[in-house]
């Protein structure tokens, strides 16, 4: 393995001076449209898994995922969230007009059934473009992330670092997966969907995860550009952190170094220390190996806090929403910290050893949240850290 | 997986991991007029090493990689980001230099693994059982975590869907200090029949756009 490599000391990470808040969230997701259903499972641990009925899974091993009803589509849903958070956000069409999209996605859903060099009117770059004028946003501007898990976090970081160094005021990310048959053939082909039809974060006899629908959007701007406008500030996007683990091609460090140094740099962009964070969205994808190697990156990144520091996987209710996923945690992170109530852990069955986590297990649990952090992982070794502030 | 030396601090003669690299010799006409390294340049960022498959008619069929099936995808941006790092360890006379600095990988890739993507439709659609290794390689940044692990590259790891994305993305890393260098590896397979399979590599540091910028 790679540990025996003099890896590079990471510089001290750096921003802009502006700062950045985010102005509007919008989310479908298997408990419908609207933050309100989706964040209610999450803060009562009421998961969305139930059989696949959208294609056939009966040759599958596991044939379960939490998804919306009927034969949603990937644009249409796209249209709407990104509608909704503009609307939020108060964008007039001039302004839409001059604001990038970052789009989170796969691909175009049609590419792999497309022949010849008719493919490459479907690239992610034109599909991100197509949504982005659909939606009234700049086309020039808009461009697509597909880096797997991280893909959404991975947008609002970049949106982030630009707002901040006043490249420019404002910008719509989105994100998009609705479960489809061929991921869901390759996540059951690579047995790492959980036969026992349930994702169970952190604890003893997690059997892996299980995917689902995840479609939001995000308005993220300048402090100054929203007060210009008047627009409510949802919280502000304290600190953002990536850094890899030059380790595997799908498994994470198991000494969670690259992912607690994604943390750091999420710190040290909010200037705040370990104690300052009352609650951590976490990856939690419920599979072995991953979760225990979060667990160690916690304990690295945080120290002394994280023994004590609140922490659940939103992913036991909501699923894996791959590219969009990180997307949907963060706008469950971001109305948690509104509510000062923490989303729960569920699926849990009891301790492991490799996961010494303060787990949010009980629902009802309230307390004022100042900040909070969303992390995830992806294949390749990306990781990534988001840290809100309250407005 | 093998321990392996990130070949930045390999002196040019020693026993290499990742075998022998072509002198530089890249294409002109990969996809315009001018290659990555050019439009990276004048992006205002410096370019320390820049690699292209294929740089010559001997590259008929890149290296295979081993856990990836099927697909040229994911061998040519492995190939030409070793060609790409190894230069840059055989032009760089001070180790600790090469070694040092904290490297970001940036993979863009206007229609991603196609090859991948088309065989496991084809499969789903008839009814056929996928292979398992087919699992991960379908993201691009699981090529990213093979070269990074191989060669040592502990920055961020990202996958857009365009050059330019790439280009601005590798500029704020390193601005911002996510990364001190950037290994930016343009990947496009071809859709069609007639078209070729290509891709460039730039490791990318602080250029006159950033060096200012950079230091608040």
């Amino acid at each position: 393995m790679t540990d025996a490599i003099a890896l590079a000391d990471p510089p001290v990470a750096r921003r802009g001076a502006e700062p950045v808040v985010i102005t509007a969230a919008a989310v479908s997701s298997a408990f419908g449209r609207g933050v309100a259903p989706l964040l209610s499972a999450a803060l009562e641990g009421t998961p969305g898994f139930e059989t696949v009925r959208r294609f056939d899974v009966a040759d599958r091993r596991v044939g379960v995922a939490a998804t919306l009803p009927g034969s949603p589509t990937l644009g249409d849903e796209l249209d709407q969230v990104i509608h909704e958070a503009c609307d939020e956000a108060g964008l007039s069409s001039g302004r839409r007009a001059q604001c990038p999209l970052y789009l989170a996605v796969h691909g175009d859903p049609d590419l792999p059934r497309t022949q010849g060099a008719e493919a490459n009117e479907h690239s992610a770059a034109a599909f991100a473009r197509s949504v982005a004028k659909r939606a009234g946003l700049s086309t020039e501007a808009a461009r697509a992330y597909t880096s797997a898990c991280v893909a959404a976090s991975t947008a609002v970081a970049d949106a982030a670092a630009a707002v901040a160094r006043g490249r420019v005021s404002s910008v719509v990310i989105a994100a998009g997966y609705l479960v489809d048959p061929d991921q869901f053939a390759l996540f059951d082909a690579g047995r790492a969907l959980a036969p026992d039809g349930r994702v169970r974060p952190f604890s003893a006899r997690r059997g892996g995860l299980l995917l689902g629908d995840g479609v939001g959007a995000l308005v993220v701007e300048s402090t100054s550009s929203a007060q210009r406008r008047g627009a409510k500030i949802l919280a502000r996007l304290a600190g953002w952190g990536r850094a890899g683990d030059a380790y595997h091609v799908c498994r994470p460090r198991p000494d969670g170094a690259g992912l607690a140094r994604a943390i750091t740099a999420a710190m040290q962009r909010a200037a705040i220390r370990p104690e300052a964070i009352d609650y951590v969205n976490a990856h939690g994808s419920g599979t072995e190996h991953s979760d225990a190697a979060e667990a160690a990156a916690l304990h690295l990144a945080l120290g002394e806090s994280a023994a004590t520091m609140p922490v659940s996987s939103t992913k036991s209710v909501h699923g894996q929403a791959l590219e969009a996923g990180a997307l949907i945690e963060l706008i469950v992170t971001v109305h948690a910290l509104r509510a000062g109530r923490l989303p729960v852990n569920a699926g849990y069955l009891g301790p492991d050893e490799a996961c010494r986590l303060n787990l949010v297990l009980e629902t009802g649990q309230e307390r004022p949240i100042d900040y909070a952090l969303s992390i995830n992982s992806a294949f390749g070794g990306a990781n990534t850290a988001l840290l809100v502030g309250a407005p | 997986m093998p321990l392996h030396t990130p070949s930045a601090v390999m002196p040019a003669e020693a026993t290499d991991p990742v075998g022998d690299v072509p002198p530089v010799r890249i294409l002109p006409s990969q996809t315009s007029a001018t290659t990555l390294a050019d439009r990276a340049q004048a992006a205002g960022l410096a370019v320390l090493a820049a690699s292209a498959w294929p740089e010559s008619p001997a590259d008929t069929a890149p290296p295979a990689v081993a856990g990836f099936v099927n697909s040229s995808f994911s061998p040519m941006a492995a190939e030409v980001a070793r060609r790409c790092l190894h230069r840059r360890a055989t032009i760089t006379t001070n180790a600790a230099e090469a070694a040092s600095p904290c490297t970001a990988v940036i993979i863009a890739s206007a229609l991603g693994d196609l090859a991948s993507a088309r065989h496991v439709a084809q499969a789903v659609d008839a009814g056929v059982r996928i292979g398992p290794l087919l699992f991960f390689q379908c993201v691009p940044n699981a090529v990213a975590g093979h070269v990074a692990a191989q060669l040592g590259l502990v920055g961020p790891v990202i996958s857009v869907g365009d050059e330019r994305s790439g280009l601005d993305a590798a500029g704020l890393l390193i601005e911002d200090a996510d990364a001190d260098q950037v290994l930016l590896i343009r990947v496009e397979q071809a859709a069609a029949a007639h078209d070729r399979d290509r891709a460039e590599a730039v490791l990318l540091a602080a250029g006159a756009a950033t060096h200012e910028r950079s230091r608040t």
